[in-house]
């Protein structure tokens, strides 16, 4: 038996502790098999036997054990319960948690993982806010199920009506000058997940959701690729009109779209260029080694190595020169044809940043996309991912409030993001955001927990940094990468968004609109007077 | 029995609905079965009322306001000449009330008994939520012209007839969005109709169907002054009729499954990037799918088969002193590594 | 609810001609205000049909107050109107101290003015004299505009009428249009201008409904136009939308029914303008309106306007002769004023349609 030194991982560190039951257990060997971080494994123990007839005062006895390792460690993902066919094991949540600060400790780097905020203690405002705009004896609601709602919003840079250069000839208006383009796309992005974050198949899958929402459903939901290219497949497709392509500071993937530009037949939906990410604010992509596959590195260009992301874009110093060198590229490369946002993580200085793109002068900026504290990442450091940022709520109210000061309201349709659905209320976070002034919001979290993610906010799993995940989400392995159902994946995507499209109705009837909501803060109360007065919604108590 | 009288506009001064109410209360009281009001916009005019002894109430109204014949009762004949507005007809449920010019919105609206006739045209959301009690008559709801839109929502019983007359011209003679939410009864409609609701079908009529608007129709037309449509109105050419679909034709929806047969890339996205069959691994899955699996070193093998005994899968089998590990059995639990004494099997990471 | 109501004819009529179009549809109002705008005056105001004519109500303080700011500006006083009051016991009215309406001359550095600067000075005029009377809460500024009389109170219509002598007819007081409203007002306080209809620069517009979009029409009005002001009743932003687009961004009637009810994208883009509307619903989409509601409206050509919410969910119908044409909440008004018209040729509007009547009286419909 190996000796026992104070100052090493003991099994009381680890997150989480395996709670094994030999009683229960038939040796079958599934929960190990199935563990996808080797954090088990099957052993001989020796045992002392009772038996007074036998010479043997000892036996040997399989069991399972947990590793204590830095590396194979439990992250609670349950897959060994979930296999388990009599319940004899599972994972127990250790409150005496110390991993990571041994990890640090001994690896002398700071601690990096996947997934969301462990944060997450506070009471999220979202949840103190309500519909509290019912329209009953004065404007009759409408019927979720049978009248008619649009739920499209614009995205692209809209022109003050005598920005438009509008003539009018014969008594109908004319059009003078070529305009920014606008899409009208479903108030619900599929949010930035590169190829290389999230397995092939499950970006497959988004995609293919995407194209039978719009095909099949008629509802133009777009999806943003993420920074990590796109299949040249996909952008000579028709499908790729429903495509958000984004450019980061890593630049990954570019080289193939432009190559692939001449034989496109549609334009993109759109081009996000991404600065910052709400998970990690002021830090850059991190693609940890152990994901880069062989395909990754292909799309990518790069080799199999840890890949950074820099948090800033180089060559970028100023607001003005940001709208100069990428935006006016990224339009130019489209010919001014695809609407190009951006997407900053929520922080005190983005009011800022959306008045300078406000003022913007060569009408160039189609969108902003705001990123909150509590979004999810492939990867970052623990630190960034617990300590920095800015929740969602008020800074895009913020923003929505800054340009209604200037009267220049959707102008710059706003975007938001950020833990969305964190309380299992997905819609009605959208709903809410939409009314204190997004034209719509974007998600990743959903996407991943609709696609059968067992992670959570406080702990659980979280390890896509990795490329081990269980689910085969955001994993590299091929092994774990099968594990996911394509077909059945996007057809729960497409689910999921047919209900959210419901919910959706269901709250915009009792306001009394058949349009989006956008703005319409006065359909919202809170229960906070806190948040009453920060977010200048009505109090109700 | 004389006919009661009542004007209702005197010297610029206007009797109220609740004067004009209570004064046709106390007549019925007294035993006045027939009314002729000059009405001044009063509203409710023959609103739940009856005799007492069973006899026929009738009233003979110019110029009422909304909900004439609104909750009116079976024994109730109301005669609108010319114009009402608004919710004529409401929660009807036995009375026959005729107006010969048009109605404003939602005539007949929640009807449930009785008939309706009305000489010009309805507005929006007229018919709608009309319903049959299935222990009386439907309620009938007869128009010579036509309805504004968002007629018949949520219908679910009863019989409408539009009968489209003049309206040639007319892009829909139910105007927009017709008949969403219609669970029952039968809307028949002479002309053009657009934008009707997806749970509904339009089909052509049987010989039922004529032979209920050709027994109804003379008495309809002669309420309103127009028997002489009658040959016109029951030319069948242009007639339909509009009926729920069955539940199961309501939503028809093609699996994803089916759409990535027909329409998506046939080798998968990235087939030209990874080696992807589509096969979709179950947990602790044998052969490709493992994720680990065991190799065997013949040096350290002292062949105690505990190994070959432990093995949950039996997959290891032994033959001429040499063990192996059958790959379509073994699940890579490591099991055949736990139990060697010599550390013959060592797991490989696949 | 409330009831409204719009008259034009070819000849000159007194206003009893508006409470009586208004009597028989009182069970359809709360009987809690009176209010009509004349435009294209006849009677004594036939002769100053291009002088401003102010109609305000106010205290004896803030009368001497507006005065003192006309004088100090340089307007002269032409003429004065004023009712003959019937001050009997037992009217259910509100009345104000005094009720002003009078005939200006512009100042003398206007003479060679053009239409525009004369026009700037009247809104200027209009907002600090409503500004200077809120200060105090001594009066209301209603109008202030050439050919344009107006007059609102809180009280029972019919009385008001009695007490202003609005019920027996007389040469003196006429116009060829007149919009008039019988008010309900309880959403928001009961306050003389959220009574409709509203007047602004040649355009008056009054509305049976709510707008849902209130609070983001607000936002996005208030930063539009200095004559943007009051939003005491969620109706005057269908005003202010139909003053923007027509006089301020000059696009033609038709364009409105796209910016308070736009088409559904699906619908636009099958159409021809696809391209125009789409913009127009981008840009102006904080203009939108929801909720159900009809506006009556007569533009500085003094023509009718007649639109309704996208699912028609308050009524209007449109009763006509050859002499004149009447917009009214509900038929029963129209038939007791033209009760021999051809019925069948009465309108009713539909969610989609925009109704204009001309100044010949010919009345056009145009599918949106």
């Amino acid at each position: 038996m190996a000796s026992v030194r104070i100052n090493e991982l003991h099994k009381g560190d680890l997150p989480w502790i395996i709670e094994y039951d030999e009683s229960k257990c038939i040796q079958c060997g599934r929960c190990t098999a199935a563990c996808s971080f080797n954090a088990i494994y099957p052993a001989a123990e020796t045992r002392r036997t009772n038996s007074i007839a036998s010479k043997n005062k000892t036996e040997r006895v399989l069991v399972i054990k947990q590793n204590i390792s830095l590396e194979n460690y439990c992250r609670g993902c349950g897959m060994c319960a979930n296999v388990c066919p009599n319940g004899a094991i599972k994972a127990i949540r250790n409150k005496d948690d110390k991993y990571s600060v041994v990890y640090r400790a001994i690896k002398a780097d700071s601690f990096k993982k996947g997934g969301r905020s462990n944060l997450n203690t506070e009471g999220r405002t979202l949840d103190k806010i309500k519909v509290g705009r019912i329209s009953q004896m004065t404007d009759p609601s409408l019927d979720a199920q049978r009248h008619t709602f649009e739920l499209k919003t614009p995205f692209g840079r809209v022109l003050k009506a005598d920005k438009l250069n509008f003539d009018i000839r014969d008594g109908e208006i004319i059009e003078t000058a070529q305009l920014p383009p606008v899409r009208w796309i479903y108030p619900v992005i599929f949010g930035d997940m590169s190829i290389g974050a999230v397995s092939w198949r499950m970006w497959e899958a988004m995609a293919i959701a995407t194209a039978y929402l719009n095909e099949v459903m008629g509802i133009p939901i777009c999806m943003c690729t993420g920074e990590g290219g796109i299949p040249t497949k996909l952008l000579k497709s028709r499908y790729a009109k429903y495509m958000i392509l984004q450019i980061a500071s890593g630049h990954f993937g570019w080289n193939r779209i432009l190559k692939a530009m001449p034989d496109m037949t549609e334009d993109p939906a759109g081009i996000l260029i991404k600065i910052g990410q709400g998970a990690k604010p002021g830090d850059g992509g991190l693609l940890l080694a152990s994901k880069v596959a062989r395909y990754v590195q292909e799309i990518r260009g790069v080799p199999k190595a840890d890949l950074l992301s820099p948090p800033t874009h180089q060559g970028l110093y100023s607001i003005e020169e940001s709208v100069q060198k990428m935006f006016l590229s990224m339009n130019a490369a489209f010919k001014f044809k695809v609407p190009v946002a951006i997407k900053v993580a929520a922080s005190v200085t983005s009011v800022s940043v959306y008045n300078n793109l406000l003022r913007d002068p060569y009408n160039i900026v189609g969108g902003f996309f705001l990123d909150g504290l509590a979004a999810g990442t492939g990867a970052a450091h623990e630190i960034s991912l617990n300590h920095t940022g800015h929740p969602i709520t008020s800074k895009l109210r913020d923003c929505y409030l800054a340009a209604v000061h200037q009267g220049r309201q959707g102008e710059i349709p706003l975007f938001a993001g950020g833990g969305l659905g964190q309380s299992g209320s997905f819609a009605a976070d959208a709903f809410k955001l939409i009314c204190l002034g997004a034209n719509g919001v974007f998600t990743g979290r959903m996407l991943m927990e609709i696609a059968g993610c067992v992670g959570n906010d406080t702990g659980k799993c979280n390890a896509c940094n990795t490329g081990l995940c269980p689910a085969g989400i955001a994993a590299q392995n091929d092994n774990l990468v099968k594990r996911l159902d394509v077909d059945k994946v996007a057809q729960n995507l497409v689910n999921y968004i047919l209900a959210t499209d419901i919910e959706l109705k269901k709250l915009m009837a009792p306001i009394g609109c058949s349009t989006l909501p956008i703005g319409r803060s006065d359909a919202l109360i809170t229960v906070d007077k806190h948040i009453s007065n920060r977010l200048d919604i009505q109090y109700g108590c | 029995m004389t006919v009661c009288k009542i004007k209702t506009l005197k010297n610029n001064i206007r009797m109220s609905t609740q004067e004009l109410l209570q004064t046709i209360y106390k007549k019925i009281e007294d035993g006045v079965t027939e009314f002729d009001i000059e009405a001044c916009g009063q509203h409710d005019i023959g609103s739940a009322v009856w005799n007492k002894d069973g006899k026929e109430l009738r009233f003979h109204v110019t110029n009422p306001g909304q909900r004439v014949g609104g909750m009116a009762m079976d024994g109730v004949k109301i005669l609108v000449e010319g114009s009402a507005p608004a919710d004529v007809g409401w929660l009807n449920s036995g009375a026959e009330i005729i107006v010969q010019g048009d109605c404003g919105d939602t005539a007949a609206h929640c009807a449930a008994g009785g008939k309706i006739y009305i000489g010009g045209r309805v507005g929006t959301r007229s018919g709608a939520l009309m319903k049959h009690d299935p222990r009386f008559e439907p309620p009938e709801f007869w128009v010579l012209k036509n309805t504004g839109s968002f007629s018949f929502e949520f219908m679910s019983g009863g019989i409408a007839v539009i009968c489209g007359y003049g309206c040639e011209d007319t892009t829909s003679i139910l105007g927009n969005r017709s008949c969403v939410g219609m669970v029952g009864g039968t809307v028949y409609v002479r002309g053009n109709v657009k934008g009707l609701a997806n749970c509904v079908e339009q089909t052509p009529l049987d010989k039922f169907d004529k032979d209920f608007l050709k027994s109804g129709m003379p008495e309809f037309l002669k309420s309103i002054n127009r028997g002489d449509l009658y040959s016109e109105l029951t030319d069948f050419s242009k007639w339909s009729k509009i009926i729920p679909l069955p539940k199961e034709l309501k939503e028809k929806k093609i699996p994803v499954k089916e759409f990535i047969s027909k329409e998506w890339f046939k080798d998968g996205l990235f087939g030209d990037l990874v080696e992807d069959d589509g096969e979709v691994f179950t947990l602790a899955q044998s052969g490709k799918a493992r994720l680990r699996k065991p190799v065997w070193n013949p040096k350290l093998c002292v062949e105690c088969d505990l190994c070959k005994n432990n093995c949950p899968q039996r997959a290891i089998i032994k033959q001429d002193k040499t063990y192996a590990s059958t790959d379509e059995k073994c699940i890579g639990c490591g099991i055949c590594a736990a139990v060697c004494p010599r550390k013959a099997w060592i797991m490989e990471t696949l | 609810m409330c009831r409204i109501g719009a008259i034009k004819s070819k000849s000159k009529f007194h206003p009893s001609v508006a409470l009586k179009l208004m009597r028989s549809q009182q069970e359809g109002h709360d009987d809690s205000g009176f209010a009509f705008v004349m435009q294209d005056m006849g009677g004594i105001f036939e002769n100053y049909k291009d002088l401003p004519l102010l109609s305000m109500a106010a205290t004896v303080e803030g009368t001497r107050l507006a005065e003192d700011i006309l004088r100090e500006i340089g307007f002269s006083r032409v003429m004065q109107w004023s009712p003959n009051i019937n001050n009997r016991k037992g009217l259910k009215i509100e009345a104000m101290p005094n009720y002003i309406f009078e005939v200006l001359q512009y100042p003398k550095s206007y003479k060679h003015a053009t239409k525009q600067e004369k026009e700037e000075l009247l809104i200027d005029t209009s907002i600090r004299l409503r500004k200077t009377l809120d200060e105090i809460s001594a009066g209301f500024i209603y109008s202030f505009w050439p050919d344009t009389l107006t007059l609102k109170e809180i009280g029972s219509p019919r009385d008001i009428g009695t007490y202003f002598d609005l019920w027996e007819e007389n040469k003196d007081l006429t116009s060829s249009i007149i919009t008039a409203q019988c008010r309900q007002n309880t959403n928001y306080d009961i306050v003389r201008y959220a009574a409709h209809p509203f007047f602004l620069e040649g355009y008056t517009g009054l509305v049976n409904g709510e707008n849902t979009f209130y609070e983001k029409n607000k936002f996005y009005q208030q930063k539009l136009y200095k004559g943007y002001i009051g939003f005491e009743s969620d109706s005057q932003c269908l005003l202010y939308t139909l003053h923007y687009m027509n006089k301020i961004l000059k696009w033609p009637l038709k364009y409105f029914k796209h910016i308070i009810t736009p088409l559904e994208y699906d619908e636009i883009i099958k159409r021809e303008d696809k391209e125009i509307l789409l913009r127009i619903k981008a840009s102006l989409s904080h203009l939108e309106i929801n909720g159900p509601n009809t506006l009556l409206a007569v533009t500085p050509d003094k023509e009718l306007m007649c639109v309704c919410d996208s699912k028609k969910l308050r009524p209007v119908v449109i009763g006509r002769n050859e002499n004149t044409v009447i917009m009214t909440s509900e038929v029963e008004g129209i038939n007791d004023l033209l009760p021999n018209r051809d019925i069948t040729k009465d309108i009713y509007p539909n969610e989609r349609e925009t109704i204009i009547v001309r100044n010949d009286l010919t009345v056009e419909r145009w599918p949106q």
